[in-house]
């Protein structure tokens, strides 16, 4: 445990906030703060306007496998490892820098919507702590791409190179195709 | 294009990176470690940088940062025509952050 002083209370109190402005859950900033529950459900509620919202965390490691969240999930983690082996900080700044540099890369992609939800993201580094998950480089182009550690990996190939089938082809992707070839041929 | 023109804008490019990097330190130090792709000590040497070494280091007719999409997956990813734009930006910013930060020999 931390020896609680004011100033570093207060940087608590700075990270709390970030944390909830990232959405993060309650469960979340209990584990990566000193402040009591009570102090966080208050910040929670000044910050949101809302109590946070209660229910089962999205504890699985599959959500991770599938197409779309596992290339946000490898972009979000890229980063990470970047920031612990470059950047000399870690921890729960380190989720919250590269959880904003993932957010960054995300919303200068047309149409991208972040994927990954800061609890997710956190559940993501545990998962990896777990050596539950691993970063396993994609054969043909080289990029490392969150997987099961178990999986065989000889010859990986991410989602990207060799997307499957239907990725992407979501309604939403549809739409807007639909419109743009409305707006080409008027 | 005459050497005058030439000089004058590698000039400012220098000069508005500098102060850019400066500015990102500033507010986010690791944040930009990861944007600028420069090591920890030089980003300490650019932050301590005083205006009048900014002026004199951008006034050298060199350019001063340098080019990153250094492999041809990467730069093939960016700058090809594919029909998702929006995966191959994410897939090259996959690549990006397994790259080397720029050191300090």
């Amino acid at each position: 445990m931390v020896k609680k002083t004011v100033v570093g209370e207060a940087q608590q109190v700075k990270i709390a906030i970030d944390l909830i402005e990232m959405g993060a859950r309650l469960q979340l900033l209990q584990e990566e703060t000193s402040l009591s529950r009570e102090r966080l459900l208050k910040l929670y509620k000044e910050i949101k306007g809302e109590s946070p919202s209660k229910g089962m965390l999205p504890y699985s490691t599959e959500w991770f496998m599938s197409w779309q969240p596992n290339i946000h999930a490898s972009l979000f983690m890229d980063i990470y490892t970047f920031l612990i082996k470059n950047a000399g900080i870690d921890g729960v700044q380190a989720l919250i820098t590269a959880y904003r540099l993932y957010l960054d890369q995300v919303q200068s992609l047309e149409g991208g919507e972040p994927v990954l939800s800061i609890t997710r993201a956190w559940f993501l580094l545990r998962f990896f702590k777990a050596e539950m998950l691993q970063l396993v480089a994609c054969t043909e182009c080289g990029g490392r791409f969150v997987s099961h550690t178990d999986d065989l990996h000889n010859h990986y190939v991410c989602g990207i190179c060799h997307p499957p089938a239907r990725a992407g082809k979501t309604k939403a992707a549809k739409q807007a195709v639909d419109a743009g070839e409305k707006v080409a041929t008027e | 294009m005459n050497t005058m023109q030439l000089q004058e804008g590698i000039r400012d490019i220098n000069l508005t990176y500098l102060m850019l990097a400066q500015q990102m330190i500033k507010e986010d130090r690791a944040a930009a470690i990861f944007r600028l792709g420069i090591s920890q000590d030089l980003v300490d040497m650019i932050a301590d940088f005083s205006p009048a070494q900014i002026v004199k280091m951008a006034a050298s007719n060199m350019l001063l940062c340098r080019f990153r999409f250094d492999e041809n997956v990467l730069l093939n990813m960016v700058t090809g025509y594919s029909k998702d734009r929006m995966m191959g930006q994410a897939h090259a910013a996959i690549l990006m952050s397994d790259q080397a930060v720029e050191e300090m020999a």
